[in-house]
């Protein structure tokens, strides 16, 4: 009995197993082969869709997951074109939604490379939904990982107590010391205390009496004011240094540094124009329309453009201007051109704005001050090379002949006129 | 040989006046009060140390405190989605058209800052007037109307269309007249609007008005000739040119136009190739023509038409009925000898009169056919189309509009409550208008008496087309969106026929595609794109017809002797004089009496900016002991008006001019209350406004000083600064009057500056300049140069970095004036015949500059290019420099005018501000101003060349004064460059340096003035 019942188990084992097997193989072939899915959605899908949001076409994880019927879903995919002529009501829904932009016809497509990669979004959108939910907890981790300010803030406060607290406790037993010493009649050294400052005072009083030292005093005194007064007059309205919180917190570093853009690509005014212009918000857009849409950051650009990244559209009437704040200010009365400098000089951006490409928030590096720019006028050799331009200016030609540098000071650069007017 | 004719800039000068001469010792216009301060209080006070101290801790303790304010935080706003076209710091060109001009419009990030002339322009070549220059400061006046208005209240748009649309269905519906009253309107499409408005509303008519009317000419040609228009004249065809008080270049239908023609005959070529036309004057009032003329005679107003009738006697050999001698025997003599001239040069001549009176119109044609001046100097078959108003048909509509007839009224670009010659007539008839619309921009004198205003847009807004000669077609595209809530006209027109194209810019478009592109070769939308580079189509020229007059002249000349004599009443009658009513070049028909720049424009002639005056001779005004500045009282068809007195040389005795344009109540800001209306003593007469007449006059006793600029910054009596030679002169010589032949040796205490590149510098042909003053106004508006207003221009402050020096000087009789005291000897009766000579002045940058040399913190400097450097922000304001220039033309900046309250009528306001050119700096309180020769350009022209790495081509680099000059008289260049236009014409022998004997080798080059003055005086 024990034997029938151990291979009535076995055997019920084994069919449950190839029962379940069976089973899981079917829903497998029915659910479609991920991988395959995956690859195939990167190859044709990308251009318009994204899985966890909209982007030319709609937001395809909920969208996919909710929608059960997957034959309908194959017709659509193979051939909307077709369910569009035929009137299918759901299919003329999400046209007339979509500004009845037609979907890419992908006859192509098997109904097995359909399968295959809706099985790919529903397991990527169903991982995505569980990384969401345990986000929120990983982010506090996160948050917690490193000390806040306000931990800081109150270690330091802790210190400062205990300071405090050590300080009146030694004060307490000195007193306590002295009135036990006090109480045996011991206070010889009371008097030696009072004298103490008495001399320290006699020892000032014979130093003031001493003109030489007074008059060292008074010239050490004297120097260091006036050099102090020099200083500062001279930095009077230099804002080298100068980083203003910027409305949109925009990371050069990032931009200029990791992702290696040129500076040029946002700056265009750089090359043609006496002002670098700072980009207009279309500029951000060509990129950051898909880019890292969710950031709060770039939100802030959404916002002011009046646009919805859900629809897609812009809505002129809630547009606003951004407002960034000046950092380079070049008095009106002097007149810089970019174009000049950029463009004719071939200067690198870097070495009058410094290390834009490691710079978190942009700040002044250059003073900016008319001593600044004559000094480098005076040093720049110019780059007359290749510049048909120079070709009948003698000046430069004597010049070279005689084997000197051609500065921009040399070629009048450093006349008040060139940049007064 | 240097030049011995007495040249002098006002009579104070020439007669050496007490405060003229104690003006002159002083450094400055107005004496500095040291000498007051010091004697009364001041120093002598109880405690002037101790006051003293106060004031200097508390000066120091302020200034301190208010320096302690925090560097202000500045916000740059990018565009939110840039256009694609636009790129900040870069300026934009757009090409328009203004008065049939075609033009570019120059716009720096998205606004019009400057209107320059397009090169290719037919009528004048790049050259653009004053007003033209000035148009883009009009955009942003804050005088402009910004709603529509219904009843004295802002309205919307949608309301008003409702109204009107409603009303005009009912006026329909009653059979009553509707009238589009308009200044003349040569745009196609516009016309084409009116015709679409007419035809819906069939008892609508379209009336052409116009403030100066040349209804004269027209109704005189169609009956001479059966066609109806004002002939587009040739001057450049004509090798005598004889003219009766027409100002051809100064006011006179088409004058930009009329100057490159007329300048052609007499510039630098024309001379090389020893050539040059003839230009004789008969005129009352001295006008900026007739001070440009070879020979200028004055006549009294009642002597014109006998002079035209002598002249075609003369020419015709015939004597018509009524003719006779005139009094003044220089003139008759001159006639006689002008129609010799005429004749000799038959085909080559022509006659124009400046009258608008049909009979003498008539007779100038019958002259101008005996002289077959038609088919050559003037065309009837490429006609004008800048004038077509018809006096009659608009007094015909005011007494329609009386007799209660007229329903519903327009007025388009009309203000017939200020400039017809009965304001009160239309005043009172208006009331018995239901509706009465205007598209007027500003409440102007008729706009506030309608019941609604809808603003037309600017031209600088507006879609659109001009005609302005017959087969030039000119578009008008809009360079700005608008300015205020207003509506193009022909819009609201087509809203209110319920038309069946909504939107003008698709009507104008229509119309090109239909009828004008093809006119050009051009179709489609490509051929839209191509009009919208070029600016314009022009269809082959008709070939131009001969025709002949055949009339009788005897009404003719009856008519036209009638009122000579009614005039010639006038004389002998203490109280009576002739009175002409004429146009200034700064403010023309004063419908741009607004514009701050105009204002401060001085009349080339009589240099008075901010107001007109009563012109009378120096000797008639001493009969009637009556000084400049003296108000008098002008009476004449019941209407009088108190006006201050100029005395004008040159003009004759028994007359008086007055210009219109003035005395506006309803202009805005800037008009109002300058000068006085002077449209009132138009006449309406033989069918056309007329503008002579008699009038009483009266002392007030009172006095009003004129604020002219004539003698401000003055030589010292220095000559050698105009040098001017006759044609039969310098073709014996060439180098004539230059004073090339009288080289010296120099010596000098300054080091040369090297120059290896460039040396800029400039050359102006004085025989070229016709003194219209269109570079002041261009130079404003390259230069941020800042208006000042009447008050300080009497106090001699006028900002302006390049004026027009008028000089006089006596006609020659025989001998030559040789020594200054000579001129006292004079009677004066010479001075109502003088001759005069324009001069630009501007900053020469001499190569041994006397303001460098005396500035005490080098704030002016000599540069490596020829140019003398000004910095502003380095200037402390001690004025040695503008005291030490011979040549007067350093400005001081007495106020912050941008931003000062007592300046409100110009840039003191955001809005206005505008308009300044962002590539130059506004100058601060206390800094010395000067011309910088363009700097801003000349920079940005090498740049350019740099990045295009080529070298800087001669013409790359244009100053503003050069490239508005209608007469081409000012050349700038590199002068290093042998092949440069500059080098060229500085070699040229006629090529004088102004105050060479100084030796302070200035840079700017003025070539002699020539006048071809010979058979007149033989």
């Amino acid at each position: 009995m024990r034997n029938i019942s151990l291979i009535l188990k076995q055997f019920s084992r084994t069919v449950l197993l190839i029962a379940g097997f069976a089973i899981l193989g079917l829903s497998a072939h029915a659910q479609g082969d991920a991988t395959k899915g995956e690859a195939l959605f990167k190859a044709n899908c990308t251009t318009c869709h994204k899985i966890e949001s909209q982007l030319v076409g709609p937001a395809l994880g909920p969208l996919v997951t909710a929608e059960t019927d997957d034959k309908w879903l194959t017709k659509w995919i193979q051939n909307n074109q077709a369910l569009i002529a035929a009137k299918d009501e759901r299919a003329l829904k999400i046209y007339n939604q979509f500004n009845q932009q037609g979907m890419t016809v992908f006859g192509s497509f098997t109904d097995g490379d359909v399968a295959d990669i809706l099985a790919y979004i529903r397991a990527d959108w169903k991982t995505q939904q569980a990384k969401a939910t345990a986000a929120p907890v990983g982010g506090a981790a996160a948050a917690d990982a490193g000390p806040s300010d306000l931990v800081i803030w109150g270690l330091i406060g802790v210190i400062i107590v205990a300071f405090i607290v050590i300080l009146v406790l030694n004060k307490v037993i000195a007193t306590l010391e002295r009135l036990m010493l006090k109480s045996k009649g011991l206070l010889p050294e009371e008097d030696l205390e009072e004298k103490a400052p008495v001399d320290r005072m006699a020892v000032v009083r014979k130093l003031a009496k001493n003109k030489k030292f007074v008059f060292f005093v008074i010239l050490c005194g004297t120097v260091a004011c006036g050099s102090w007064t020099w200083v500062t007059l001279w930095n009077t309205n230099v804002h080298s240094g100068y980083q203003p919180v910027q409305p949109i917190h925009f990371p050069h570093d990032l931009h200029a540094g990791v992702m290696k853009i040129d500076c040029q690509y946002c700056h265009s005014g750089a090359y043609k124009s006496k002002n670098a212009s700072i980009p207009s918000l279309n500029v951000c857009m060509n990129c950051h329309k898909v880019v890292k849409q969710e950031s709060p950051e770039i939100q802030k650009i959404y916002a002011a453009l009046g646009y919805d990244p859900k629809t897609q559209k812009y809505d002129s009437t809630k547009a606003k201007p951004m407002q960034w704040v000046r950092v380079h200010n070049l008095p009106d009365f002097a007149y810089f051109n970019h174009s000049q400098h950029v463009k004719v000089a071939g200067i690198k951006c870097q070495q009058c704005h410094g290390p834009v490409q490691t710079m978190k928030e942009i700040y002044q590096y250059s003073p900016l001050t008319m001593k600044w720019c004559i000094q480098c006028h005076k040093r720049t050799e110019v780059n007359y090379k290749g510049n048909a331009y120079y070709d009948n200016m003698i000046a430069v030609h004597d010049r070279i002949k005689r084997g000197e540098k051609v500065t921009a000071a040399s070629l009048g650069g450093i006349e008040c006129g060139k940049c007064h007017y | 040989m240097d030049s011995n004719k007495k040249y002098w800039k006002g009579l104070e000068e020439l007669n050496k006046t007490p405060e003229f001469v104690e003006k002159n010792k002083h450094e400055f216009a107005e004496p500095i009060p040291i000498e007051e301060v010091l004697e009364s209080g001041g120093l002598l006070g109880k405690t002037p140390r101790r006051d003293f101290l106060k004031a200097l801790g508390f000066g120091v303790g302020a200034v301190t405190l208010a320096a302690c304010e925090k560097v202000p935080v500045h916000k740059s706003i990018p565009y939110l989605i840039k256009p694609e076209e636009v790129t900040p710091g870069v300026a934009n060109y757009y090409s328009s058209s203004y008065d049939g001009h075609a033009i570019l419009v120059k716009t720096r990030e998205g606004r019009p800052i400057k209107v320059e002339g397009n090169p290719n322009d037919l009528l004048s070549n790049g050259g653009l007037s004053a007003q033209a220059q000035a148009s883009v400061l009009d955009l942003y006046d804050v005088s402009r109307v910004k709603n529509p208005i219904q009843d004295g209240a802002d309205s919307d748009w949608d309301h008003i269309d409702a109204f009107i649309k409603n009303e005009l269905t009912a006026i329909k519906a009653a059979g009553k007249k509707i009238r589009i009253v308009s200044s003349t309107i040569n745009s196609p499409s516009t016309l084409a609007v009116i015709a679409d408005f007419v035809a819906q509303y069939p008892t609508a008519k379209h009336i052409n008005y116009d403030a100066v009317s040349y209804t004269g000419i027209i109704q005189a040609n169609q009956n001479s000739f059966g066609k109806a228009v004002v002939p587009h004249y040739n001057f450049d065809k004509a090798d005598v040119i004889v003219s009766f008080g027409a100002d051809f270049l100064g006011t006179w239908i088409s004058p930009t136009e009329f100057i490159g023609q007329y300048v052609k005959n007499r510039n630098n070529k024309s001379l090389q190739s020893k050539k040059m036309s003839r230009h004789i004057q008969f005129e009352t009032g001295m006008s900026n023509t007739g001070s440009n003329a070879d020979v200028r005679i004055p006549i009294l107003l009642s002597e014109e038409g006998i002079a035209l009738v002598n002249l075609y006697n003369a020419i015709s050999g015939t004597t018509l009925a009524g003719s006779k001698k005139l009094d003044n025997a220089a003139a008759e003599n001159a006639i006689t000898l002008a129609g010799k001239e005429l004749l000799a040069a038959k085909g080559k001549a022509l006659v124009v009169a400046g009258s608008n009176d049909v009979a003498v119109q008539t007779l100038v044609n019958a002259i101008n056919s005996l002289l077959g001046s038609y088919g050559t100097t003037i065309d009837l078959d490429n006609a004008s189309n800048q004038y077509a108003g018809n006096d009659a048909e608009f007094v015909e509509f005011v007494s329609d509009m009386d007799k209660g007839d007229v329903g519903a009224v327009f007025f388009l670009g009309a203000n017939p409550a200020y400039d017809y010659h009965s304001g009160d007539a239309i005043k009172a008839a208006l009331k018995k208008v239901r509706l009465r619309v205007s598209f007027s921009d500003y409440t102007d004198e008729t706009a506030s008496l309608c019941n609604i205003i809808a603003p037309n847009h600017y031209y600088l807004e507006s879609w659109g087309d001009a005609n302005a000669i017959e087969g030039y077609y000119t578009v008008v595209q809009p360079t700005i969106n608008p300015v205020y809530n207003t509506r193009q006209a022909e819009q609201s027109l087509l809203v209110w026929s319920d038309n069946a194209v909504k939107d003008y810019y698709t009507y104008v478009r229509n119309n090109w595609d239909k009828n004008l592109l093809a006119k050009g070769g051009l179709s489609g939308q490509k051929g839209w794109e191509t009009l919208l580079q070029t600016g314009f189509v022009k269809a082959a020229a008709k070939p131009a017809g001969s025709y002949t007059f055949s009339h009788e002249l005897t009404a003719v000349a009856q008519t036209i002797l009638d009122h000579s004599n009614e005039l010639a009443a006038a004389n002998g009658d203490k109280t009576k004089v002739q009175l002409q009513i004429f146009q200034t070049i700064a403010l023309r028909d004063g419908s741009r009496a607004n514009n701050p720049w105009l204002q401060e424009l001085p009349d080339p002639v009589s240099k008075v900016t901010w107001g007109n005056f009563a012109a009378m001779s120096p000797r008639y005004a001493k009969s009637l002991g009556l000084e400049q500045g003296d108000i008098i009282t002008i009476t004449a068809n019941n209407y009088s008006i108190d006006l201050p007195v100029l005395i004008q040389p040159g003009q004759p005795a028994g007359t008086i001019a007055v210009a219109v344009g003035y005395g506006r109540t309803k202009a805005g800001l800037v008009g109002d209350k300058v000068g006085e209306n002077a449209y009132p003593f138009h006449t309406f007469r033989n069918g056309t406004f007329q503008t002579t007449a008699v009038a009483t006059i009266k002392a007030t006793g009172e006095q009003s000083e004129l604020a002219q600029t004539q003698t401000h910054h003055s030589y010292e009596g220095r000559n050698s600064i105009i040098r001017e030679t006759t044609f039969t002169e310098y073709k014996k010589n060439p180098y004539a009057a230059s004073g090339h032949f009288d080289e010296h040796k120099t010596y000098s205490l300054w080091d040369e500056y090297e120059r290896p590149t460039y040396n800029w510098v400039m050359a102006i042909d004085l025989n070229a300049c016709t003194g219209c003053g269109a570079c002041v106004v261009a130079c404003s508006a390259e230069n941020n140069v800042p208006v000042v207003g009447k008050d300080e221009v009497r106090r001699r402050r006028e900002m302006h970095w390049i004026r027009i020096d008028r000089y006089y000087s006596f006609n020659e009789k025989g001998s030559l004036i040789t020594k200054e005291s000579e001129i006292n000897q004079l009677s004066d009766g010479d001075l109502d015949n003088v001759s005069v000579v324009y001069q630009p002045m501007l900053c020469q940058h001499c190569d041994h500059a006397p303001c460098e040399t005396v500035c005490p913190v080098l704030a002016t400097v000599h540069s490596s290019e020829g140019l003398n450097h000004m910095a502003y922000n380095r200037c402390i304001g001690t004025r040695y420099c503008a005291n030490n220039c011979p040549y007067k033309v350093r400005r001081f900046n007495w106020f912050n005018y941008w931003n000062d309250s007592r300046f409100d009528n110009y840039l003191n306001n955001e809005h206005t501000q505008l308009v300044l050119n962002p590539d130059v700096v506004t100058r601060f309180r206390g800094v010395m101003e000067k011309c910088s020769m363009c700097i801003q350009r000349i920079q940005a022209g090498k740049l350019k060349a740099k990045m295009e790495k080529r070298s800087v081509k001669d013409g790359d680099i244009k100053v503003a004064c050069q490239q508005t000059c209608p007469a081409n008289a000012i050349v700038f260049g590199n002068v290093n460059d042998p092949n440069s236009e500059v080098a060229k014409a500085l070699k040229s022998e006629r090529t004088y340096y102004v105050l060479e004997e100084l030796n302070v080798q200035p840079g700017i080059g003025y070539q002699v003035k020539v006048r071809n003055r010979t058979e007149l005086e033989a």
